[in-house]
């Protein structure tokens, strides 16, 4: 009613007053509005801040930095009873204590948090507090672009009484982010993530997150602060789905599990190209080639139209479809869409080849204890010299060394697979030995990878550099550059190409260029980033070095703390050292402590092709990526238990063991944050060994 | 319903289109003018990502210029640019690092510039939250000469304390600030204008500084009524922006004596957990017995989660908090045990002495 007058008052005052008293009027008026917006909405706003959790990663105008702690955030009251909402942008560090301050309270109180919803990127909290003001909402229908948007945050002091922190703008546009959030084009930063934008009579349109149409991620949008680029997720949507984020369940994006043909979102027809495993769509009887016609009676003709229409569901709910095959047109009705995709397993056999062998085939130097490979009956020292699925038909080429072959078409199959291997023995003769292929040790959760407690020293060949032998004249094998005879040992200065950036390398003393060497790169922890602190480092790893062929990689950051910016720079040193070492590509490992292992976590992820491990020390997974076919990655995760961190370490492994990663997990006692002892190097080192496993 | 919806929207059409149409005839009169009052300052710089550009506001007939006390300013050879395009030599004659201000005045004799009347302008109330404003400065040189300056329009977001403590390390100015929507705080901004609607004069626009806590890049001005407490000739005595501007005119100022930085550290009596990790939460591991951390009932296991209403993400935080606060003093400290906050106080004491051993 007070609106009403307002809006008709002011519409007079603008049609009856001349024009330049006018233009100061409505200025004043506007002003006048937004404060009384800001008044009447400020008391549900709250402040969110949060306590201990982990150095975490955030996307910034350079790229993904990893940041040590999080400025305070904001909240909106949802219930009069203590629910709040906020972004789980706020929260992806698992905090120990998340404390919300209630204006007019005096007390902050201690937040449970209830559930999130990971496909808007919520989090819902509980206080103890009783008779919260809850502001009123604009309905969906009623927000339209260009109308004045009021971001509130309350973050920028702790005086609480004080009215929350304001930017003005206007919704720029609805329908953002595959039909989840709407636009605004007011300034947004992280204090303001959780809060509201309010409309200009005080009416909360939406909660502000992070968000980019590019990712999906809790940070992904935060490097548009202050850009005049925001997402908000209507609030009329959040209040659907209070009820549910109130019994404790976290939400999921529902999925459909198809993929298209065409990687063209906006340009090609919406057919399947591959439909997932134990998916909606296979229980659907979706098949390749079928093309998506109607989602929930809407008609699509491009993928993007799929996204949207699918963008605002949960795992559960129910759609129907229709589809094209064979120019007939097919309809599912109440198809229930599911949470998560089926992941990719890594396929295991149970051996350890020999390295450095230019011959065709693959020596075997070690068979696992209760593998496939030894329950087919391989033995060490066999040599497997055909191989194939239905019969050992594939033979070594020599085109690539032999072990690089049958590790290729290895990771092509899925555990469970039967396959035929030709194997000559020791003695002579000839077996053709059937095995059923299991999964990656380590791999399934709650399963940790054992590494063998002794591994046979002989590993290699020695024959790096030698011309490989082909099974046809006609075949050239690949040309590679061998590194030459001579390099430097001992500590190693070197800059990358591009001349900007420095780094050490450590090469022990009985470096041979015909023997391939595993290689550490070691992310130093944030300010140990002298000649000394790398030399100490080396020192540690001397032994290691020269009995288990390892050489150390240190590149250098200069900055507070690791930017994933700089993984180009640690990208360009792995290349240089691969062009002037003989290093076994198969074991490339990412290592650090604490936010180097963060950094090595990041690399590990982000560059599939050169990482083939991560080991860490006190640091926390916190950007989990998916498995990939061919790329394979095992991590070896370290804590002490003293350790605030060490669940969040803890919880990794299982996170990564769920997605198929193969995982070996230490916790230590009586020890914080700091490297590994002794005896989990000797471990480290064995793991290291057997990342070539096959 | 449908009445109300219809209105909601009409109301932000029609303001939105009049704001828009309208206020662009009114900003432009109060830029127009507020601009004759400012200048462009060219000075030392322009190397590391230092501009060697700045603003400055003038404050008297004669030539002084209001800017802020940065590196500009340490240069033989200021330069001065006028809004008509004439331009001075000018030296800094005070400066005052507590609220980050310095004042120059221009070498020739000249007694006829626009300027502000700084201390009637001083004398307005604080502006609030929600204010229209504008920002105008010389940000990223794009004037000189006669060239007007760049004119940003923003709200006042808030008026809060530029945290001096933590999260925004380099600042030099301590108090409460305006920070504004509007992204002002540019190279060579600073010493700039915050204007209201009106072309009153709000605050003088900030340095380029950036939230360690947020990682995220802040915009304010220093309010024109901002005073801070200094140490003059053995006296506290609280110093405003307009004293400073009216006695560097006269030429009467007495430059403050450093801050000391005292390290008192009273006794409490508090053991913390091992400092593992770089935020270690702080725990409290032990409670000498009889200490004021005794007295004040804390126990094992707690978790400090405030000192006098800030803060305490880890325990190198509580350490450098606390040696801030002597001995006599009280600070209220909020701990987490189990899931309740309980407040206490704390009186600290002296250190213990130390027993010589034998």
């Amino acid at each position: 009613m007070i609106v009403r007058v307002t809006v008709l008052l002011l519409a007079l005052l603008v049609f009856l007053v001349p024009a330049s008293a006018q233009a100061q009027d409505l200025n004043d008026e506007l002003e006048k509005m937004t404060k009384e917006a800001m008044r009447k909405v400020g008391p549900s706003v709250v402040q969110i801040v949060t306590q201990g959790g982990i150095d975490m990663v955030v996307t910034s105008a350079k790229g993904a930095v990893f940041r040590k702690a999080l400025g305070p955030t904001t909240g909106v009251v949802v219930s009069t009873d203590g629910f709040v909402i906020s972004s789980a942008f706020n929260f992806i560090n698992n905090p120990t204590t998340i404390l919300v301050a209630v204006p007019g309270h005096k007390e902050p109180y201690v937040a449970r948090k209830i559930a999130t919803d990971r496909s808007r990127l919520l989090t819902l909290l509980k206080i103890e507090a009783t008779n919260l003001p809850v502001p009123g909402y604009v309905p969906k229908k009623e927000i339209v672009e260009g109308q004045w948007s009021i971001a509130l945050g309350r973050t920028l002091d702790a005086k609480r009484e004080q009215p929350p922190a304001v930017t003005v703008g206007v919704i720029s546009a609805l329908n953002r982010i595959w039909s989840k959030a709407i636009q605004t084009d007011a300034k947004i930063s992280p204090i303001n993530y959780g809060g509201p934008i309010v409309d200009i009579v005080g009416r909360v349109q939406g909660i502000l997150v992070p968000a980019s149409p590019k990712g999906d991620d809790e940070t992904a949008g935060f490097e548009w602060y202050d850009s005049g680029i925001g997402f908000a997720i209507p609030m009329e949507d959040v209040q659907s789905v209070l009820p549910r984020l109130k019994e404790g369940k976290d939400l999921k994006k529902g999925l459909l599990g198809i993929r298209m043909k065409s990687p063209d979102i906006y340009g090609a027809v919406p057919e399947i190209g591959e439909v997932l495993t134990d998916t909606a769509a296979a229980r659907a009887g979706l098949k390749p080639g079928d093309v998506v016609a109607e989602i929930d009676g809407k008609p699509v003709v491009r993928m993007a139209e799929i996204q949207h229409l699918l963008g605002p569901k949960y795992e559960g709910d129910k759609i129907s479809l229709k589809y094209k095959r064979d120019d007939k047109i097919h309809e599912v009705k109440d198809l229930e869409l599911v949470g998560q995709l089926t992941v990719l397993a890594h396929p295991f056999l149970g051996i350890l080849p020999m390295r450095d062998d230019p011959k065709l085939g693959v020596d075997v130097r070690y068979v696992f204890a209760k593998s496939p490979a030894e329950k087919a009956g391989l033995k060490a020292g066999d040599r497997i010299v055909k191989f194939g699925l239905a019969k050992s038909d594939q033979e070594f080429t020599g085109q690539v060394p032999g072990r690089q072959q049958f590790t290729t078409w290895l990771n092509g199959q899925s555990p469970g697979t039967e396959i035929k291997l030709d194997v000559k023995r020791k003695d002579g003769k000839t077996e053709t030995l059937t095995a059923t292929l299991d999964a990656m040790p380590g791999s399934t959760v709650g399963q940790d990878y054992a590494v063998p407690d002794k591994l046979p020293e002989e590993a290699s060949h020695k024959k790096a550099r030698a011309p490989l032998e082909t099974n046809n004249k006609n075949i050239k094998p690949a040309k590679v550059d061998p590194p030459a005879d001579k390099a430097e040992t001992g500590l190693v200065k070197r800059n990358t190409p591009d001349g900007e950036h420095k780094f050490y390398l450590w090469v022990p003393e009985n470096y041979d260029p015909d023997i391939a060497h595993g290689l550490v790169v070691w992310l130093h922890p944030p300010g140990k980033n002298k000649e000394a602190d790398f030399d100490s480092f080396a020192d540690l790893w001397l032994d290691f070095c020269e009995e288990n062929r390892l050489i150390i990689l240190g590149p250098v950051s200069d900055s507070e703390t690791w930017l994933a910016g700089e993984s180009n720079m640690v990208v360009a040193a792995i290349h240089d050292t691969l062009k002037r070492y003989t290093i076994d590509r198969q074991r490339v490992v990412a290592h650090g402590l604490g936010v180097g292992g963060q950094m090595a976590l990041y690399l590990g992820f982000n560059d599939r092709d050169l990482i083939r491990g991560v080991a860490t020390a006190g640091a926390v997974v916190t950007a989990l990526k998916d498995n990939q076919l061919g790329q394979r990655l095992a991590f070896y995760l370290a804590g002490g238990d003293l350790d605030p961190l060490v669940k969040g370490i803890a919880e990794s492994r299982t996170q990564l063991q769920s997605k198929r990663f193969s995982v070996l997990y230490r916790e230590v006692k009586n020890r914080g944050r700091e490297y590994l002892e002794a005896e989990q190097m000797r471990e480290l080192a064995r793991w290291i060994d057997t990342l070539d496993k096959q | 319903m449908r009445n109300r919806r219809f209105f909601v929207l009409a109301l932000a059409t029609l303001l939105a289109s009049m704001a828009t149409a309208h206020a662009q005839q009114s900003f432009t009169a109060t830029a127009n003018e507020v601009n004759k009052k400012m200048v462009k300052l060219f000075g030392a710089g322009g190397f590391k990502g230092l501009a060697s550009y700045g603003t400055g506001i003038m404050v008297s007939p004669k030539g002084h210029i209001l800017t802020c006390n940065n590196h500009i300013l340490s240069s033989s050879d200021l330069r001065v640019h006028v809004y008509d395009g004439r331009f001075y030599r000018a030296k800094v004659i005070f400066r005052e690092p507590e609220l980050d201000v310095a004042v120059a005045k221009i070498d020739d004799d000249v007694d006829f510039l626009p300027h502000i009347d700084f201390e009637k302008e001083a004398a307005r109330p604080l502006a609030e939250p929600g204010d229209w404003v504008l920002a105008m400065s010389n940000c990223f040189q794009i004037a000189t000469r006669d060239e007007p300056m760049s004119v940003q329009r923003g709200v006042i977001s808030a008026y809060a304390e530029l945290r001096g403590r933590r999260g925004i390390f380099d600042a030099a100015f301590q108090g409460d600030v305006y920070f504004i929507d509007a992204i002002a705080c540019n190279p060579g901004a600073a010493g700039g204008v915050l204007a209201n609607r009106k072309g009153d004069l709000l605050g003088i626009l900030g340095r380029e500084l950036k939230n360690t806590l947020t990682d995220t890049w802040i915009n304010y001005a220093i309010p024109i009524q901002a005073a801070v407490d200094l140490q003059r000739e053995e006296k506290l005595e609280k110093v405003s922006m307009a004293t400073f501007v009216r006695e560097a005119i006269a030429g009467t100022y007495k430059q403050s004596e450093k801050r000391k930085k005292e390290d008192r550290g009273g006794y409490h009596g508090i053991v913390l957990v091992p400092n593992v990790i770089g935020a270690t939460p702080p725990y409290i591991e032990e409670v000498v017995p009889g200490s004021p951390a005794a007295q004040a009932g804390l126990r094992p296991d707690d978790l400090i989660v405030y000192v006098d209403g800030e803060i305490i993400p880890s325990i190198k935080m509580f350490r450098e908090l606390m040696r801030q606060v002597g001995p006599g003093a009280e600070v209220r400290m909020e701990v987490q045990r189990a899931n309740r906050l309980h407040s206490v106080k704390l009186k600290l004491t002296e250190q213990p002495k130390v027993q010589a051993s034998k």
